[in-house]
Formats: structure tokens, C-alpha cells, sequence
């Protein structure tokens, strides 16, 4: 068993939860907020819904890419 | 009071689904449902579907429980819907081997239940309110309700990718319900889904018991699928979203760079670069071919190969650190349930 790889899991795991905490605290306090599209207009709480999720989605893709680098700087490199 | 009931009735499906793991491995033995345990040198021929013990006893005790524990029945309603839905996709997977992207589409409308029963009875099943640690929450009447079908079917396939040695998944989701029980627990949650994560990690636990290293039961998609399904549903239904969402971090790690090497939804049966492979001496080592994903196995053995026993008690391991942060999350978010 590699417990270097282990330790090196249980940080990754840790970072992750912070940095998910402070998006979801990005997405509480600023974006959730904000009215991005008005909602005077036609349909207008559902594209300002539309729009909040697609930040919520680039927060959550940049999220799991951080992740991803985290894990390929020690194990894919180790790997090869 | 009303917690201390609904974990000693929960407390009662831990022998029932012993009972029911032990009647189904002679059962599917006798009916030749049976797997091949690939990871031993010897190859065992094991009883599968075996983990069909662990839905029927969380649906027959959610029953139980809305008979004599007094509270609603609607949420245990939507809990047992989802739960057999997603049993029946796994078992229908089981028996006919459906190509891989067909389940995370069936699975998909596993969340339905919850979907349906919350829009006819509002305030009963989910609030659409997101209760986000340290921050307060938000209100998200649009996004919600849509994000209930996609929950459900990410966990129910997150749970079904990381089962590939004896006790992983069955021990690592017991730990998950145990933690966010503990946590549900700390914050005052209701006594419904107090007993819902109870009855999942008693029932997780007696058929861990034959499931365990060396494996006398396979689980089968059958009660990979609806314990995942169950995972995603008592998020809704308890409120526990995000620490949710850290509790199963090993699954998410070990799906998230499966599908980010192959690109496609497919089974691990059709893969034809291993991420592992056995040494002539039982253990398990890094396989080093560079097209194979980067599981979580696969990143515990890189340079260092260990016996089967030792890597599922790391996976144990690392599901328990991240039920502790999903203690601590629910603790942060520090809203009475």
C-alpha cells in the first residue's frame, strides 16, 4: 500500500471541502442575490434561474478541474 | 424520545437483512446466479444479486416505520418509490446487461417520486430552500426540484463505480449513513430521517457481514443502484444536500476520473485496459497501462502493490475522513431539521 498516496488522498479530500464551502458561499452571498435578468419580463424568474445555474455549473466544473490537477500532479505523474 | 424509537426500530433491520443476505446467497447459488471473484487466484464462483436483501429491508422497515412511528408517510412513500425503482433498474441491468449509458437515463427518473410527491404535497417531501454552511441559504424554486432527478441518479451510479473489491461499497456507504446519521443526530434533525440512515447503515451491515473480505455475497447493480438512490433521496428528504455531497467524495473522486479517462458511460466489464492487475502472490498491483482510468484503487497502488484486505480498509478509511467533514459540514450549517 502506498501511504504516501493515502496522506496524499486525505489532503486532496480536505482542500476540496474548502474550496466547497467557499463556492457555495460565493453562490449564497453574491450570486443568489443578484437579479441577472429582470423579472418584470416574460419568463423572466426562470432565465434569471437559468443563468444563476449556469454560474453555479462553472463553479462546480472549475471545482472538479481543480481536483483533477491536484490528483494527476502526484498520481498520473507518478503513473507514467 | 422520538429518535431514540426510530433507531431502535431501524435496529431491527440489521438482522433482516442478515436473514435475507444469508436466504438469497443460497437462493441465487441454487439458481446460478453467480459472479466470478476476479481479484482472487483461485476464482471463486460467488453468489450475485445478493445485495437485494439490503432494498427489500429498507422498504419493508420505511413501511413499519410509517405504521407505528406516527410520522408522515408521504417522505417514506417517495423514499421506498425511488429505492425500488432503482432496485429494479439494477436488477433489470443484472439479468440482461444493459450498455453503460442506459443507466444513468434510467436512473434518471429514479428521482421522480420525490419530484411528483413533493409538487402535490409542497413542504412535505423538500423545501426548496439550500441551506449552505456558514452562509445562511437560498431559495431556488426553479432549480431545485430539476436538480432532484439529476441527484439521484449521480449518486446511484457514483455508489454502483466504486464496489470492486469485497466490502467496499457496502462498508464504505455504511460509514457514509453513519456519519450523516451522527450528524443529523448533533443538529436536532427530524426522527424520519433519523431512521432512514439508520435503517441504511444496519442494513448495509448485515449484509456487509457476508459481503466482507473474502466475499461469500456479491451485491449486484440490484442494491449498488438503489443504496446510491437511497443516498440522493434522504439528501432531499433530510436535508443534509452538501454534507451529502462530502460524505460520498471517494465515490465522486473515483467516477469523475473514470469517466474523464474513457469519456463514456460504460460498464467495467467492457473496458479492455484494466486499471489493476493480480500478482502471482494475491496481491493486487497498479496495472501501468496509461489508457486504463485512474480509479481510486488504482491511485492507492501506484508504486506499491497490497492484498485486497488492505486496500479495502483504506477505502474504509477515506470514507471516514470524508464522513467527518460531512459532520462537520452539517454541524457549519447549524440549522435546526
Amino acid at each position: 500500500m502506498n501511504k504516501r498516496a493515502v496522506g496524499y488522498e486525505l489532503v486532496v479530500f480536505v482542500t476540496q471541502w474548502g474550496l466547497m464551502l467557499f463556492g457555495f458561499g460565493v453562490l449564497t452571498k453574491i450570486i443568489a442575490p443578484l437579479n441577472l435578468v429582470s423579472t418584470s419580463m416574460f419568463l423572466g424568474l426562470y432565465f434569471d434561474a437559468a443563468v444563476k445555474g449556469l454560474i453555479a455549473l462553472v463553479l462546480s466544473v472549475t471545482w472538479l478541474f481543480i481536483w483533477d490537477r491536484q490528483v494527476r500532479l502526484y498520481f498520473h505523474r507518478r503513473g507514467k | 424520545m422520538a429518535n431514540t424509537i426510530a433507531i431502535l426500530i431501524a435496529l431491527g433491520s440489521f438482522p433482516v437483512s442478515l436473514a435475507l443476505t444469508r436466504f438469497f446467497m443460497y437462493w441465487n447459488l441454487k439458481h446460478g446466479i453467480i459472479g466470478i471473484d476476479v481479484h482472487k487466484l483461485n476464482r471463486p464462483k460467488i453468489p450475485e444479486m445478493v445485495g437485494v436483501a439490503v432494498p427489500i429491508t429498507l422498504v419493508l422497515f420505511a413501511a413499519i416505520y410509517a405504521m407505528v412511528g406516527g410520522s408522515s408517510s408521504i417522505p417514506l412513500l417517495a423514499y421506498c418509490l425511488v429505492v425500488g425503482l432503482a432496485a429494479l433498474v439494477g436488477a433489470v441491468d443484472d439479468r440482461l446487461k444493459l450498455r453503460g449509458i442506459f443507466k444513468p437515463l434510467l436512473t434518471l427518473l429514479c428521482g421522480l417520486p420525490v419530484l411528483i410527491l413533493g409538487l402535490a404535497f409542497p413542504g412535505q417531501v423538500y423545501t426548496s430552500t439550500l441551506h449552505v454552511p456558514l452562509f445562511g441559504g437560498y431559495h431556488l424554486p426553479v432549480i431545485y426540484p430539476l436538480t432532484i432527478l439529476v441527484a439521484v441518479s449521480v449518486t446511484s451510479n457514483t455508489v454502483n463505480m466504486l464496489d470492486p473489491l469485497n466490502g467496499s461499497m457496502a462498508g464504505g456507504i455504511s460509514i457514509v449513513a453513519g456519519g450523516l446519521l451522527i450528524g443529523s443526530l448533533l443538529v436536532g434533525a427530524g426522527s424520519t430521517s433519523i431512521f432512514l440512515y439508520a435503517s441504511l447503515m444496519f442494513s448495509l451491515l448485515g449484509f456487509l457481514y457476508y459481503n466482507r473480505f473474502p466475499a461469500r455475497a456479491f451485491a449486484g447493480n440490484v442494491s449498488q443502484l438503489s443504496i446510491g438512490a437511497s443516498v440522493g433521496a434522504l439528501a432531499i428528504l433530510g436535508r443534509t444536500e452538501i454534507a451529502s455531497i462530502v460524505a460520498i467524495f471517494p465515490n465522486i473522486q473515483n467516477s469523475f476520473f473514470f469517466l474523464s479517462r474513457i469519456r463514456r458511460f460504460t460498464e467495467h466489464r467492457e473496458l479492455t485496459s484494466k486499471p489493476t492487475k493480480l500478482l502471482p502472490d494475491g496481491r493486487l498491483a497498479d496495472s501501468e497501462d496509461p489508457r486504463a482510468p485512474l480509479t481510486l484503487v488504482r491511485t492507492l497502488l501506484i508504486g506499491r502493490p497490497a492484498t485486497e484486505n488492505e486496500i479495502v480498509s483504506t477505502i474504509w478509511m477515506l470514507f471516514l475522513t470524508s464522513a467527518s467533514l460531512a459532520v462537520i459540514t452539517l454541524l457549519l450549517t447549524g440549522v435546526p431539521r
